[in-house]
């Protein structure tokens, strides 16, 4: 196989993610604070312009206060109490032509005398002012309101006093026969008259537009928030130029010198530290099979001579090897010296010996010798089911011959009472005439031996894509396990893709992906899946074990049933 | 999922044989023996050595493979028995006295218990005839199906209540649907000595997917399992009961 440098594979990888991740944060950041700014610029508007309201609404008050005690005394003292010159002694009159004058030099504020009955029509209450009426009658108490009111589809801060009726303004609005004759004709008969002393005279309010003054404050954040992201691409641009000097080139630099054997598309989705984080792993996993003191490839164990490794486990390396004298091919399995330490892990390992040793099947490597934590196994050639997978689906043919081995060899190790709780790709290799092997049964249990695993309250052990919910859970888990992970296995063979694509999750996510999605929609309509697969996979792949296929043989029957036409 | 399950088998090599062929006629995936592969008859060794062969056959203790390893004294039994017990003895390999040695004498596989004799108290050996054996069966397991050995004679314990069972002797070959959920007990009958007045072998077949127990009775050539016996000097007794299914 042609070894082509990581550089070319995962170029760019982690700068791409670095900055398209710090540019979305920063964005996000510069939008946060336009917004907060606006928000608080709109609050302040409102604030002032209220204060402002209620100052204009004193000055009317000290208007029509003026009129009713300075004025209109002086009026009748003058002329007799029989006349009433509505231009100088009528308050709404007076207050509003005032008013009306203010705001033709400051059209911003308006001013508004309003009744329900007034002499004036241009003073009677719209709607708005009529539902105030009934908030103010509702308790003589309330003397002032203030808010928002949009009118137009204008909004307005608006401020209100109400007004009652005193004694002397009986006269006008009193009965229509007491009220004076040059009021009675200007404004008729009809507005203004019948109410009595404490009624509600009128509601002056002061009105202020409150558009341009938002207008100008979202005009104000939109421009900061365009100079805050212009800083942020200067900023960004400029970091960009310094990361990758001092990071990205001196760490692409280092991974070149990784030889990976992954293929490409393995890389994909995957940056520079994924791939120096897997490299390390592989190194403290070789230094630590190193650790059993003969040294390896090549180095001599027993009789043996390891070459170079197929795979590796969570426990062992899994090494091809001869036969010093004869130059036999033999394949070796390796304990990590390190890991075994741990009594529980060596307890593992040494079911997995047992049961190596002990079981005589087709598709399991015959044992030739066990040696310490070594065992030597019959030459085992071809490709790991992982790299046949990866990318691409098997032809139907293939998926039949391999799945049905599969299904054939766990089924016979569920017969024997086994369950091997770590059914995965990696583990498997198909030689040249599509012959399966398992060459890996760390986390096996069986009925008739003490179960460490269980024993020691191990949490979930194995890799999360193909553990059923019950294992991720935490639960040792039964051949129904094994079934959901021969359902996950076919679904990969059939679409050459996983159907969890998620790398770090905390295990409580994984349990609760697996209870919602059996099959991703997407993978179903992958042409080299065939519809009537779809359901039996679902239901191997079913969150609750009591709803999975029961037996292996009864999942292999409906699965050749499908893959037989 | 179809599971033979067959039991006492007592070195009789042609009945074996006989039922290991009918059961390949009817789709059979898994085996399990319910004990005594030895005593009474003339091929113990190699009764032992083909159903070892059998792929995914798992196999439990009787109380004759026990006795044959001294581990219960076989003058506990009968004088027939205790003899050719101690026949066998000499006749089997270490080989298959180790594999005898390390044979369980329970498993619980999914809602399925096996025995040979009894769930309870599995190395006492107890008959289950009766409600009060087998309500302590019951008792002993949460499984819903027990299949048991050891008496020769096919039965079916069904549990209506905690009170209340049908006991029922199982003639022939025929077949019980499991169509509700009431707990069974299944006596598989005997491969290589029947004792129900019917000389062909027995064994059952248990369809999961099906939800069926099927009882098979299978004639096997008998003339040559006599002549063997008699010719390695077994008690003529033996033939007798073959021959009338005693």
């Amino acid at each position: 196989m042609k070894k082509t440098p990581v550089r070319q594979r995962v170029n760019g990888n982690l700068r791409t993610r670095f900055f398209a991740r710090s540019a979305l944060l920063l964005a996000g950041g510069c939008v946060v604070i336009s917004l907060l700014t606006f928000l608080n610029t709109r609050r302040l508007l409102m604030d002032e312009a209220l204060e402002k309201s209620e100052v204009i609404l004193q000055e009317v008050e000290a208007i029509r206060s003026y009129v009713q005690n300075e004025l209109r005394p002086q009026m009748y003292a003058l002329h007799g109490k029989d006349t009433f010159i509505i231009e100088a002694m009528s308050t709404t009159y007076v207050s509003v032509t005032i008013m009306d004058t203010f705001g033709q030099f400051m059209p911003d504020y308006i001013y508004r005398r309003a009744s329900l009955n007034p002499h004036n029509p241009r003073n009677l209450a719209d709607p708005f002012e009529e539902e105030m009426f009934d908030w103010f009658e509702a308790d003589p108490e309330r003397t002032f309101w203030q808010g928002i009111v949009k009118k137009d589809n204008k909004e307005f801060f608006i401020s209100m006093v109400p007004d009652y009726f005193l004694a002397p303004c009986i006269r006008c609005h009193g009965k229509v026969e007491d009220a004076p004759e040059s009021l009675v004709e200007r404004y008729g008969r009809d507005g203004g008259f019948r109410f009595k002393e404490g009624d509600l005279a009128g509601i002056d309010s002061i009105s202020i537009p409150v558009s341009a003054s938002l207008r100008k404050a979202i005009q104000g954040s939109i421009f900061l928030c365009i100079a805050m992201l212009a800083a942020m691409l200067l900023w960004l641009f400029l970091f960009n130029r310094l990361f990758n000097t001092l990071v990205v080139e001196r760490l692409t630099g280092m991974l070149a010198s990784i030889q990976e054997k992954s293929s490409r598309k393995k890389m994909q989705n995957r940056d520079e530290l994924d791939v120096l984080h897997d490299s390390l792993g592989s190194l403290r996993q070789y230094v630590r099979s190193a650790g059993i003191g003969e040294g390896l490839q090549p180095g001599f164990i027993g009789n043996y001579v390891a070459k170079h490794p197929l795979s590796v486990g969570a426990m062992s390396w899994l090494y091809h090897g001869t036969e010093a004298n004869t130059g036999i091919p033999v394949s070796l399995k390796i304990g990590f010296a390190g890991t075994l330490k741990n009594p529980l892990y060596l307890a593992c390992y040494e079911t997995e010996m047992h049961l190596m040793s002990s079981l005589t099947l087709p598709n399991l490597p015959r044992v030739k010798e066990t040696l310490g934590n070594v065992l030597v196994l019959d030459d085992i050639s071809g490709d790991c089911l992982a790299s046949l997978v990866t990318g691409q689906p098997l032809s139907f043919a293939k998926t039949r011959i391999i799945f049905a081995q599969l299904c054939k060899l766990v089924a016979t190790l569920h017969a024997q009472g086994i369950v091997h709780h770590d059914l995965r790709p990696g583990i498997f290799f198909i030689d040249a005439k599509n012959q399966l092997l398992l060459t890996d049964m760390g986390l096996a249990s069986s009925d008739l031996l003490p179960d460490p695993v269980t024993a020691a309250g191990l949490g979930p052990q194995g890799d999360p894509v193909f553990l059923a919910p019950e294992q991720l859970s935490g639960k040792r888990g039964d051949p129904r396990s094994d079934i959901y992970s021969l359902g996950v296995l076919l679904l990969l063979m059939s679409t050459g893709q996983s159907p969890f694509t998620e790398q770090k999750i905390p295990l409580q996510q994984w349990v609760e992906l697996k209870e919602q999605e059996v099959i991703p929609e997407s993978l179903t309509k992958t042409k080299t899946l065939p519809d009537q697969l779809i359901p039996i996979i679902q239901r191997a792949m079913s969150a609750l074990p009591g709803q999975r296929y029961q037996w292996v043989e009864d999942f292999w029957e409906d699965v050749d049933g499908v893959l037989n036409k | 999922m179809r599971l033979m399950i067959f039991s006492d088998v007592h070195g009789n090599l042609e009945a074996l044989k006989a039922v290991l062929a009918h059961s390949e006629q009817h789709r059979v995936h898994r085996r399990i023996c319910l004990g005594d592969l030895v005593g009474y008859g003339p091929y113990p060794e190699e009764c032992i050595q083909l159903v070892r062969s059998l792929p995914g056959c798992r196999v439990i203790a009787g109380n004759h493979d026990v006795a044959t390893l001294w581990k219960t004294s076989p003058y506990g039994m009968s004088s027939v028995a205790s003899k050719v017990i101690l026949w066998t003895m000499e006749q089997i390999s270490e080989e298959s006295k180790q594999y005898l040695a390390e044979l369980p004498d329970r498993l619980d596989i999914a809602e399925m218990n096996f025995s040979h004799a009894n769930p309870y108290n599995p190395q006492a050996w107890r008959y289950v005839f009766d409600r009060k054996h087998a309500l302590r069966c019951f008792t002993a397991t949460k499984s819903r199906y027990l299949f048991i050995g050891h008496s020769h004679r096919p039965l079916l314990i069904t549990r209506n209540n905690a009170l209340d069972m049908d006991i029922q002797p199982v003639p022939g070959t025929i077949r019980f649907k499991l169509s509700d959920t009431r707990r069974r007990i299944f006596n598989c009958g005997s491969v290589g000595q029947p004792r129900d007045r019917d000389p062909r072998s027995c064994y059952v077949i248990f369809d999961t997917r099906q939800h069926q127990v099927e009882y098979y009775r299978t004639p096997y050539d008998m003339t040559e399992t006599l002549r063997a016996a008699q010719q390695v000097g077994l008690p003529a007794m033996i033939g007798t009961r073959l021959k009338k299914g005693l």
